[in-house]
């Protein structure tokens, strides 16, 4: 089956304008009589909590946390990129564009990317409103920097918390509707399932996860911010309570999984020191700006790095790359660190690391300058790993870090679930292969700001809905089967605990699914995953009760998810045969060892249909069409 | 390494609580202290137990979800910087650690160590917020902000909203919290039309939610994970004032 | 905004706190200014004594003084029991937490110093406004020099006014620079000045009246 997108017609800096005029309105008076549900309360979530509770929808807006600015977008480190061109260095729309469409290596729909750069100057102005206090300029403007090897400024930033400054505005707007009374609340609260009435998604059953009570919600419609599957691999830069229950309880009620095997892997984060770490740290990509990577040209190289000549150092990117240097891409910054561990080169105790110095700018730049540009990402490195990168090198690996797969949506941002709306990670439009850096924080805004309010409007206004309310037998249905579940998972009492089994998904994920694959690895890891799940549900250990605050029965039951989701993953990985993006299959580069693409046979979207656990999912494909960008081969060379 | 607990167990918000002893054996010192208590987790889901009941979320310090008191001192004993971030090398082979959960009538315990901080969310609704909808925001640099002032109001947006003020506070007031916002707000032109009716909403909401008043003491300031100023607490004040014979 | 109603919040009780504190400060200040009066002679400060209570305006102002002190120990107090209830429950263990906090003995015992200041105050009252009214040289002027130095050779209570004044400097010690920031007058440009000015005046008041008992006892 081939996948409508519902692109609208006509030039692409037109579509946008054009479709919001042809989108149907609500009429502000009716509108309150529309009960949207929103679950997540990142950025996309709180943005869209926020302006469609300003709009005059009834919004009931759901999160796991115990308070909705919890969400892990307050993680986001960086920036978040605008096409404002305020530095007059060449940046526009359609340089916005065209770089996001190449960065993603050429798998994203062309007139969602186009979309996401119009409205990223809007993003911008909101923020300011809010009160965001991005960096500013001696003389009052606002400051930008260059980020992610991207040849303009164009990047917003507050000093290095840009995502906590983004959500706590969005939570502040929608804290404001809270008191106004528009959008309701509800936080702690754990989507479980989908309710789907007469084909269009009309509820959610969550659970209170501090009563443990099972909870009926009816609307409109439902929109999912929930974001990525990151700590699928178990150790990721994700928040460990990060997880893709909601969006593989959608999947499983009929909403397509497009992409799984598009994940970002971050270059610079810190290496893994034990067998007990829980997640891996992020360091801000704009280390590379002024940081050298290098590890020793000898293999296993135990000399202190200050004891290692230059003469025995491969600066390896500026050596392979002479034109990106240490700016190249993430994809390719991170696959090279793996190879060079590979070849024995790695440094550190578990020789998974390369070194990447600050030598080189403290003597040029003063150690002050480098302070004030990454002092606060020193004291980090300083804070886990005992070591001060000012004296010795920082020792960097790569980590799981974004999820570019999710379910599909077409331009509306609507699932193949008529009514089951799809916001910002969450989702898989934007970012193709590969996302860049400072982008993610500008998707997510985009699709709650500026998108969800006239597409969610335009559904509502179009698609009459019955009446319906939470006694339905769909309902019914829907609570009773997440009720078996969690009495099942009580009720396995065997002797291994949740983490325990995530760290045993994780380390095959990793191994096989993870920087580069190969077609024997993901064939070993899809023998493995269903093994894994047997003996999740014959040997997990649930202890505690159902009913009061249970994070262990929470745990279980995100990473039961993950045992049925890391399959498909797999799968799609293995379905992909071309090297493209985050997804590196070795069967599949270049003589000289770059990633190379299949445009001939894999121009499309994955999307996969659910047919039951352990059951083959269907592939639907949406071909994607380049009539504006060609695509061509990314060199960084 | 090998070091004895005694944490704070208490089954519901009505039950007694009290501190119970455990053991975490093997621990490494590049642990941090939350991953020491997954493995007592682990050693204790191993038997059947139940585990103890933490919050803890991006565990690298910016999400705020994490908190406990460490030894009579919220968030341990390190300063700026949030539990999940101690690390075990900071113990010793033998030491003995208390582990307990905020406590603050605004804070009800919903288990163990886990406690709802949905006070400070109400605070934020009473005035936390620039009244602008979206769309219609006029150009970002249409408002000239001196750097000074931008990272002056910066250096109070920073709060993670961990509730270790409230914690370490002697009246368990949320005015480090509450103050920061207000003057973050205050001090950027966007927030100034409504500067003096949030002072007076926030302080009444704060109020409510039952938390306690300021004594000046600076202990908040002291265990603040973001090294959040107490200066921001007289800049609400003074906004108190102004907004006390303001004519409106 | 009603005025009344911004004064009951914390925020707004704190100020009424701060306020009447820092006058009742300035009470002190000029009172020990007069007592000091002592050391130069009787004329000198049973005049001084005298000057003041023939003031028509005496009345009032002491009036005014109870009014204030009376509105300090009430919002003091009311602060003082909201902090409590808003911990219903007390930690096992709790630590002081070290830099920057400016906690200090003085503001750890702001409830037991303000009580044992108010019973001083009483018998101070008592002793002194309410003692024995001696007849000086001067017709109609009362030989307060007399009955002070009676009262300060009685070893007991000159310990009594010495403890009582250690106990002030401590109230003062926190009182003094808390005051400013309830105020919301500690600036950042002025935060060590008034720390500084808050810790030193509080050194002055109570060492000054200490003085006086002192002084009296081994000199006069």
């Amino acid at each position: 089956m081939t996948l409508d997108p519902r692109v609208p017609s006509g030039p692409l800096p037109d579509k946008w304008d054009r479709h919001r005029f042809d989108s149907k309105l609500v009429n502000p008076a009716n509108r309150r009589k529309h009960t949207v549900i929103i679950v997540g309360t990142g950025l996309a979530g709180a943005s869209a909590a926020a302006s469609l509770g300003e709009l005059g929808y009834n919004v009931l807006s759901f999160c796991i946390h115990d308070s909705p600015r919890r969400a892990h977008s307050i993680a986001a480190q960086g920036g978040i990129n605008a096409a404002k061109n305020y530095q007059n260095d060449g940046d526009s729309i359609w340089r916005l564009f065209y770089d996001t469409i190449k960065g993603g290596d050429y798998r994203s729909r062309e007139a969602n990317v186009y979309r996401l750069a119009q409205t990223s100057v809007n993003i911008i102005d909101q923020c300011v409103a809010q009160g965001v206090p991005f960096a500013r300029e001696y003389g009052g403007q606002l400051d930008n920097r260059s980020f992610g090897g991207a040849q303009v400024s164009r990047t917003f930033y507050a000093r290095g918390q840009t995502g906590q400054q983004l959500l706590l505005g969005a939570y502040q707007s929608m804290m404001r509707q809270v008191a106004k009374g528009t959008v309701s609340m509800f936080s702690q609260r754990e989507m479980l399932d989908v309710v789907i009435i007469d084909g269009q998604a009309r509820g959610i059953v969550c659970r209170n996860l501090v009563t443990g009570k099972l909870e009926r919600y009816v609307a409109d419609a439902v929109c999912l911010a929930t974001g990525g599957y990151g700590t699928a691999y178990y150790l990721s830069t994700n928040a460990v309570n990060s997880n893709v229950t909601a969006a593989w309880r959608a999947h499983r009620r009929g909403a397509y999984f497009a992409n799984p095997c598009f994940t970002q892997i971050h270059p610079t984060c810190i290496p893994v020191s034990g067998d007990d770490q829980s997640k891996l740290t992020l360091m801000s990509e704009s280390l590379r700006n002024d940081g050298r990577v290098w590890v020793p040209k000898q293999q296993h190289d135990t000399r202190h790095p200050s004891d290692i000549p230059e003469s025995d150092r491969d600066y390896y990117l500026e050596r392979k790359y002479p034109s990106f240097g240490n700016l190249v891409p993430r994809d390719v910054a991170s696959r090279n660190a793996k190879a060079a561990c590979d070849e024995g080169r790695g440094v550190g105790e578990s020789g998974l690391a390369v070194f990447l110095d600050f030598k080189n700018a403290i003597d040029r730049l003063g150690r002050n300058t480098v302070a004030s540009r990454y002092g606060n990402l020193f004291d980090m490195y300083r804070k886990i790993t005992d070591e001060d990168p000012y004296t010795e090198p920082m020792r960097i690996y790569p980590a799981i870090h974004y999820t570019m797969g999710g379910l599909w949506v077409d331009y509306n941002l609507m699932s193949t679930v008529p009514g089951l709306h799809v916001l910002g990670e969450a989702n898989f439009s934007d970012h193709g292969a590969n996302r860049l850096g400072a982008s993610a924080l500008m998707q997510g805004l985009a699709d709650g700001y500026f998108v969800i309010p006239y597409t969610l409007a335009h559904y509502i206004a179009s698609t009459p809905v019955g009446k319906v309310t939470t006694d339905h037998q769909a309902f019914n249905d829907a609570e009773h089967a997440v009720q078996e579940r969690i009495t099942a998972l009580l009720n396995v009492k065997g002797s291994k605990s949740p983490r325990a089994l995530h760290r045993e998904l994780g380390h095959l994920l990793w191994d096989e699914v993870g920087m580069s694959r190969t077609d024997a690895g993901l064939k070993r890891a899809l023998a493995r995953i269903p093994l894994l799940r047997d003996e999740f549900w014959q040997n997990v250990s649930v202890p505690g009760d159902p009913d009061n605050l249970n994070k262990n029965l929470e745990y279980a039951g995100r990473v039961a998810d993950y045992l049925e989701f890391a399959e498909l993953l797999a799968r799609d990985a293995l379905h992909r045969t071309e090297s493209c993006g985050g997804h590196f299959r070795e069967e599949s580069q270049t003589p000289d060892g770059e990633a190379l693409r299949d445009d001939e046979n894999f121009t499309y979207a994955a999307a996969w249909e659910f047919r039951g656990v352990g059951q083959a999912h269907e592939l639907h494909k949406e071909p994607l069409v380049f009539e504006n960008v060609k695509p061509s081969q990314r060199s960084y060379k | 390494m090998k070091v004895h607990l005694k944490v704070w167990r208490q089954t519901g918000p009505d039950a007694t609580g009290r501190l119970v002893d455990y053991t975490a054996e093997n621990i490494a010192p590049d642990m941090s202290f939350l991953e020491m208590l997954d493995s007592v987790n682990e050693t204790l889901i191993a038997r059947g137990e139940d585990p103890i009941a933490f919050d803890s979320d991006c565990r690298e310090g910016i999400c705020g979800t994490c908190g406990v008191m460490v030894d009579g001192r919220p968030h341990g004993p390190d300063s700026c910087t949030t539990v999940c971030q101690l690390h075990m090398r900071r113990y010793n082979d033998g030491d003995t650690i208390v582990i307990e959960p905020w406590q603050a009538l605004a804070f009800p315990l919903i288990k163990d160590l886990v406690v709802d901080r949905g006070a400070f969310d109400t605070i934020i609704q009473a005035g936390g917020y620039t009244s602008v909808n979206t769309g219609g925001a006029p150009d970002a640099n249409a408002i000239l902000i001196p750097k000074t002032v931008a990272d002056e109001a910066m250096d109070a947006a920073v709060c993670i909203g961990c509730g270790a003020c409230v914690a370490a506070c002697k009246n368990a007031s949320a005015a480090l919290f509450t103050s920061a916002k207000i003057t973050q707000l205050s001090l950027l032109p966007q927030g100034q039309a409504e500067a003096s009716t949030r002072v007076v909403e926030m302080v009444d909401a704060m109020d409510a939610a039952g938390f306690g008043g300021c004594s000046n003491e600076g202990e908040c300031e002291a265990v603040c994970p973001k090294g959040i100023s107490l200066k921001h607490i007289a800049t609400m004040n003074r906004e108190y004032r102004k907004a006390m014979f303001a004519n409106r | 905004m009603k005025a009344l109603k911004a004064l009951s919040t914390s925020v707004g009780s704190k100020y009424l706190v701060a306020l009447t504190g820092l006058s009742l400060v300035g009470f002190l200040t000029a009172h020990l200014a007069g007592n000091l009066l002592i050391l130069l002679g009787p004329e000198k400060f049973n005049g001084y004594g005298h000057a003041l209570i023939s003031n028509p305006l005496v009345i009032p102002a002491e009036l005014g003084l109870i009014g204030l002190l009376l509105l300090h120990i009430f919002k003091a107090l009311r602060h003082v029991l909201l902090g409590r209830t808003a911990r219903p429950q007390a930690y096992t263990r709790k630590v002081w937490a070290g830099a920057p906090s400016r906690k200090s003995w003085g503001s750890t015992t702001m409830l037991v110093s303000g009580i044992i200041l108010l019973v001083f105050l009483v018998s101070h009252i008592a002793t002194l406004k309410f003692g024995a009214d001696y007849p000086s040289a001067e017709p109609g002027v009362r030989d307060l020099y007399r009955l002070v130095v009676e009262v300060f050779h009685s070893p007991g209570i000159v310990a009594f006014y010495v403890v009582a004044m250690v106990v002030i400097g401590l109230h003062l010690r926190h009182g003094i620079s808390s005051a400013f920031q309830s105020l919301g007058l500690m600036t950042p440009g002025w935060t060590a000045s008034i720390l500084a000015i808050g810790l030193w005046l509080s050194v002055i008041l109570a060492g000054g009246f200490a003085l006086i008992p002192v002084w009296v006892y081994l000199f006069l």
